[in-house]
């Protein structure tokens, strides 16, 4: 929590610096349909000069439409686009103060890598020469790609193709750089390398970057803000702590990280929800509309779960705990990743450290309990997608 | 033979590659290398008598300076006027299209427009050529109906003048240059558009500098499949043009045909040949320097800079 409040101090010194809204996206109740399927429905969200937010989701969430509605790829049925405070919802594409790297980086395949970068440039009056030049020169150095100035795109790697793209769009000093999942087709090692420089890059230019992606490690480890979208719809925006920590809804909860889930039911006045064969105590008793047993969906987190060998002869649940049998072990670097076969029939995951505890057989007993602290309580609407561990 | 099962296969392994391409060579080496080969050496010799076509016993270049006579050369200006100002015709009206229909039709759509682009071909070319006589001629249903309009006065005289001969050629090598300018384009990836307009080009300087360049190797596929054949086309001049819409083609033709003089037919023919190669070369030589003077400010503001020299 500490941390995450450091995060937001530093931000917010960020924000204050420019001050004139340069740099700021806001999106007022946006609305796209394309042949009558309604990809954004009424979406609002507001970007912070200097921020990195990251637009998050499964695929056909409405997040690639939203980054081409402010780029000016695609129009909005209805509601407003601001860049830099200016409605821009009506401007072609190159009218806006914005540059996008996108997913397959778009690279001119006739033009070197310098010409590629110049591009931008050369579109605008009242740049000469040598500016272009220095500026082009500046790019290239900025991505380490001075060498290559002189190649074609189809002579790089693609490691190297994504860097010329970033310099192509960064070149043109745009308020806001919009990026369509542009390390999805890196492989793991340079796309974790990538994440690290392109953060780097950003605190130090102060651009405001959009960053879409479905990678949800991604999101967590570079974004001041994440908005996780569902159906053309932000389910959450706040930054990567709380969003982990205190998921709105059950589809977030469910799709950043993994979560146990648990169909209920509201006991004891709202301090306890009874599940089947155990009971789940909370720490902050739940207020739920209407009287009686409201249903509901409790959430656990994997690495909230401790796993401990139980007697054989144990077999009833107390409070917070489960009993079952583990069915699977498996090594995840640091984690061990324990799946139990509760008694009640629900499917746990547990993930421990893997220096803290002994290694536990497939087969053995096992007592699988959590804090009060831990438990996620949501409404018990049907999610769309299953998440991992769900009872039955 | 061979008791090793892998005997065969590794046979036809040790086959050189070049093989499978034998008979295609053969058959140019055949019927083009060998006939081309042909044509020049008549070109060289001299019709001997009323009822011989061509002999070689005296090689001259007299059939040149017989071909190159004032006949033959007024006819053979009109004619590269024609071939060029058909081939641009095709494009200027080709490409437009052709890139309406790789960007703007929706791909479903893309098939159906592509049929119609194809349907006069189900239709002999003969066939077509003379639909259009019907169309121009001064009694043709399109003269009665626009005087009936009040839109012309006088019957059409369109028939048998340069302007149909165009009118023809132009009707009858479209979908030459539609196709491979289609293709082309349709290769161009659509983000590639997106990114320049992202980048502050609008669609102008957007087509010009990345789609047209990028779909020059179909603009020059449409132009040699245009311009070739126009070039050598006599059925078109004949039916369209009458006497005043001759053709190098016909004369060509009515060498071979009815004067019999294969020497001086083939003489025509090398001419003919060589022009079409040297305009082609021209063009080429042409679209080289209007590449390099569109490109020479891009490099020269951009030389060196892999190397870290200052500006």
């Amino acid at each position: 929590m500490s941390s995450s409040a450091t995060r937001h101090a530093v931000t917010s010194a960020r924000r204050a610096g420019a001050g004139d809204g340069t740099g700021s996206v806001e999106l007022r109740s946006v609305r796209k349909s394309f042949g009558g399927v309604t990809v954004v429905q009424d979406l609002d969200l507001s970007v912070n000069p200097g921020e990195f937010l990251s637009l998050l989701g499964p695929s056909g969430c409405g997040k690639t439409t939203t980054l081409r509605m402010l780029a000016g790829f695609e129009q909005p049925d209805s509601g407003e686009v601001l860049i830099s405070g200016a409605a821009v919802q009506h401007l072609p594409p190159h009218k806006r103060d914005v540059n996008t790297v996108f997913q397959s980086y778009a690279l001119f395949p006739h033009m070197t890598v310098a010409a590629n970068i110049a591009y931008g440039l050369r579109q605008r009056r009242g740049i000469d020469r040598a500016e272009i030049r220095s500026r082009v020169s500046e790019a290239l150095d900025m991505v380490q790609m001075t060498r290559f100035a002189d190649r074609k795109p189809n002579r790089l790697s693609g490691g190297q193709q994504q860097r010329v793209a970033l310099a192509r769009a960064l070149v043109n000093r745009p308020s806001v750089l919009l990026l369509d999942e542009p390390l999805a087709a890196l492989d793991r090692k340079l796309r974790e390398d990538m994440q690290v420089e392109l953060k780097l890059l950003q605190s130090r230019l102060g651009t405001t970057f959009v960053f879409v992606t479905h990678d949800q490690e991604e999101a967590l480890s570079m974004s001041d803000r994440v908005a996780v979208m569902l159906n053309g719809r932000i389910e959450q925006i706040a930054d990567p702590y709380t969003v982990y920590e205190r998921p709105a809804t059950a589809f977030v909860a469910g799709f950043i990280g993994q979560q146990n889930f648990f169909d209920g039911t509201v006991a004891d006045g709202g301090r306890t929800i009874e599940i089947d064969g155990g009971t789940v105590l909370l720490a902050e008793p739940v207020t739920t509309p209407g009287s009686g047993a409201a249903a509901v969906r409790v959430a656990v987190r994997p690495e909230a779960v401790a796993v401990a060998e139980a007697a054989p002869d144990e077999s009833d649940g107390s409070a917070n705990a489960l009993p079952g049998t583990v069915a699977a072990v498996s090594l995840l670097g640091d984690v061990l990743q324990y799946v139990v076969h509760a008694d009640a029939g629900h499917e746990l995951l547990a993930r421990v450290p893997r220096r803290q505890a002994g290694r536990l057989a497939e087969g053995a007993r096992v007592r699988c309990s959590w804090a009060p602290s831990d438990v996620h309580v949501f409404p018990a609407e049907a999610t769309p997608r299953a998440p991992i561990g769900s009872a039955k | 033979m061979s008791s090793d099962r892998r005997g065969p296969r590794a046979a036809w392994r040790a086959v050189p590659s070049g093989l499978l391409a034998t008979p295609a060579l053969a058959w140019i080496a055949l019927f083009f290398v060998a006939p081309v080969g042909l044509v020049f050496w008549y070109s060289l010799g001299r019709k001997p008598g009323l009822y011989q076509t061509h002999a070689n016993d005296v090689l001259t270049l007299d059939r040149y300076r017989e071909a190159l006579g004032d006949t033959f050369l007024t006819s053979f200006a009109g004619t590269l006027r024609i071939g060029l100002a058909g081939t641009a015709l095709c494009l200027a009206i080709g490409l437009p299209f052709a890139y309406w229909l790789a960007v703007k039709v929706r791909p479903h759509r893309r098939f159906v427009v592509l049929a119609l682009v194809l349907v006069p071909f189900w239709t002999n070319f003969l066939i077509r050529t003379i639909g259009w006589q019907v169309v121009l001629s001064p009694e043709g249903f399109a003269s009665r109906a626009m005087q009936s309009l009040g839109l012309i006065d006088t019957p059409f005289s369109m028939l048998f003048t340069r302007g149909a001969v165009l009118l023809g050629v132009v009707y009858n090598y479209l979908p030459m240059m539609i196709l491979p300018l289609y293709v082309a384009l349709d290769r161009v990836d659509g983000s590639l558009r997106e990114a320049s307009k992202d980048l502050g080009a609008n669609r102008w300087r957007t087509a010009l500098q990345v789609t047209l360049p990028l779909a020059r190797p179909g603009i020059a596929a449409g132009l040699l499949l245009v311009f070739i054949p126009l070039m050598g086309d006599y059925v078109t001049a004949a039916v369209l043009g009458g006497a005043r819409g001759n053709m190098v083609g016909q004369l060509v033709a009515s060498q071979f045909q009815q004067a019999q003089n294969w020497a001086l037919g083939s003489a025509m023919a090398v001419v003919l040949i060589v022009v079409i190669a040297l305009t082609i070369l021209a063009t080429a030589a042409v679209g080289a320097a209007c590449t390099w003077l569109l490109t020479h400010r891009r490099r020269r503001e951009l030389a060196g800079i892999a190397e870290g020299s200052p500006a």
